[in-house]
């Protein structure tokens, strides 16, 4: 199969530096796709400015006023608890990873993490944290 | 186990709580339910039994004198439920997450004093702060209490990365968590720099946190800033949590570091008697004397992480208990004071004699005055330091610091007792509060009269 071997060896492999290499062909294509469309872009593409083009876009309205208004706290509350659940989601990816090896017993233990999870989710529900009006 | 589970339960049941039981003066009451369960619980484990079998792999590991330590921390909090559940409910409007945040201090006070691992010990110290951080602002419209929450949040994960710092060293240069020496094919593993590094950045987060000198300084702020009542909780149990945690660290670690750990240990000692005793003399608010009271007791505290030895353990629960119990008082009776500088305790004994008596007995604790705890937690503390024959110097200037200290304490004591006034309370006194403060002094003098009465729990 191939043309890359090594990419295949690197499971059964102990740990050398050769692991690593996907990982670092991985990052070199990462910053590389990045550098290459943002030089691209500014060297091929015409520069052509007027006063319309450069005037801030908000769907053909002229825009009016300061962007920097006090904001409801709400917002806060409700962007800091996406957060929160949203990483306490990136714990089930190991889980999934292992799902098969972890048995019964790891199934429990995702169980009560979820459980502990839903605990909250109620707690703020019924606190009336996700309630926009007052 | 038991309180570490039972208390994280019980906490998310009683958040559950504020939804169907709407009456706000019933929330202690379930709080000092839970404390009672949590109580039985623990002393259960003591003897034997265990509610969960949980195989920890040895992150944790229970012993005789974590359990018992938990047994005080879980009564000193019930007592200081009973005596200032009143004044929780006059903080905020969400009176039960307040209890609640309680119980999941008492949760990380059930992982301090049984860790057996740095992540453990991490985990402690982090499920002891957070709770803390939300506590210390709970007094939302206040000003005073916004920036000692901004200050302790700041200052307290800054030390906590500081300590994460260090254990990441310590694992680099161990290769493990584990409080144990590991063990290599030719002997134990022997001790390389990066290790005492690690521990030197560990020994910085720990005395942040127990607020020893040179890092104590948001002690003041944010004890004169948060609401009363939870400096008492943050000033006095989990304080004295936080100090078992630090020796059960460095009894672990302290033999690697070889001699130059005594210095520098004497040396905290020495600057924390100094600055908790001197800037006290200077405060004119009691509550802020209070805040540098308990640095000057923090340095008290740390004789037991220098001489580490059966008195020192000894030492550190009685002193544990002499001082939570007589702070806790101290408190109970501050928030009931109108005017917290000492001249708002002038003339106290002619209005509230039963106040003043209690008070007198608790501030004589904490001087440490025979025929109270307080005499038998220092006479412990300064007899393990007198056993080890090497440090005599250490005793002979902790003694006279305790001396300093009978100024400050006495200031108060002068003003109930001597003083012309009209000491005002500010919210009325109810007679249970006094029975209560009554039977705090009882406790205070019949430790202080029999410590052993104690002491037999730490081995039958």
């Amino acid at each position: 199969m191939g043309i890359f071997p090594f990419l295949l060896q690197a499971q059964t492999a102990a740990n050398t530096s050769a692991n690593y290499l996907p990982i670092g062909i991985q990052l070199f294509f990462a910053i590389a796709i990045v550098v290459v469309i943002m030089v691209v872009t500014h060297w091929l593409g015409p520069k052509r400015k007027t006063a319309d083009k450069l005037a801030t876009f908000t769907s053909g309205i002229p825009s009016h006023g300061d962007a920097r208004q006090p904001m409801s706290v709400k917002y806060f509350l409700v962007a800091i608890l996406f957060v929160l659940f949203d990483v306490e989601v990136i714990f089930f990816y190991p889980y999934a990873v292992n799902f098969k090896q972890l048995g019964w017993d790891g199934f429990l233990a995702v169980l009560m993490f979820v459980g502990f999870f839903l605990c909250g989710f109620i707690y703020i529900i019924k606190k009336g944290a996700l309630k926009w009006e007052d | 186990m038991n309180t570490i589970i039972i208390s994280a339960i019980f906490g998310v049941l009683m958040m559950f709580s504020s939804i169907s039981v709407k009456r706000v003066s019933a929330y202690k009451y379930i709080a000092a339910f839970g404390l009672i369960l949590l109580l039985i619980m623990n002393i259960a484990e003591t003897y034997g039994f265990q509610l969960f079998h949980v195989n920890t792999r040895d992150m944790l590991r229970f012993d005789r004198f974590g359990l018992f330590f938990n047994s005080i921390a879980i009564a000193a909090t019930l007592i200081y439920i009973l005596l200032s559940g009143r004044d929780v409910e006059a903080v905020g409007k969400n009176t039960c997450d307040l209890f609640v945040l309680i119980f999941f201090v008492m949760c990380g006070i059930g992982i301090m004093s049984s860790f057996n691992s740095l992540l453990m010990l991490f985990l402690g110290i982090e499920i002891i702060s957070i709770p803390l951080y939300i506590l210390t602002g709970s007094d939302k419209k206040n000003l005073k209490s916004n920036e000692a929450a901004l200050k302790y949040f700041l200052m307290g994960s800054f030390s906590t990365g500081i300590m994460l710092m260090g254990i990441a060293l310590l694992f680099g240069a161990t290769g493990g968590f584990a409080l144990d020496r590991p063990a290599t094919m030719f002997g134990p593993l022997p001790v390389n720099v990066m290790e005492v590094i690690g521990l030197a950045f560990i020994l910085v987060a720990m005395a942040f946190k127990v607020s020893a000198a040179p890092f104590h300084f948001w002690t003041p702020d944010v004890y004169d800033g948060a609401p009363s009542v939870f400096t008492s909780f943050m000033a006095t149990i989990v304080k004295a949590a936080i100090f078992i945690g630090f020796i059960k660290l460095f009894e672990a670690k302290a033999p690697d570091l070889g001699q130059g750990w005594h210095i520098v240990i004497a040396l905290m000692i020495v600057a924390t008697l100094f600055i908790g005793n001197i800037t006290a003399i200077f405060q004119q608010s009691v509550k802020r004397m209070l805040a540098y009271s308990s640095i000057a007791q923090a340095g008290f505290m740390m004789f037991a992480l220098f001489s580490q030895n059966d008195t020192s353990k000894e030492g550190i629960i009685l002193y544990s208990l002499a001082y939570s119990l007589s702070t806790i008082g101290i408190f109970a009776i501050l928030i009931k004071m109108k005017d917290v500088t000492f001249e708002g305790f002038n003339g106290l004994a002619r209005t509230q004699p039963v106040l003043a008596a209690t008070n007198a007995v608790f501030l004589l604790s904490l001087v440490g005055i025979p025929l109270t705890a307080g005499f038998w937690a220092k006479y412990y503390m300064l007899a393990s330091v007198v056993k080890m024959e090497s440090a005599l110097w250490l005793v002979i200037v902790a003694v006279i610091f305790a001396a300093v200290s009978v100024y400050y304490y006495f200031r108060v004591i002068q003003a109930m007792y001597f003083k012309e006034g009209e000491a005002a309370l500010a919210t009325e006194v109810k007679p249970g509060f006094r029975f209560g403060l009554i039977l705090l002094a009882a406790a205070i003098i019949v430790i202080g009269v029999m410590p052993n009465l104690l002491l037999n729990w730490l081995y039958f």
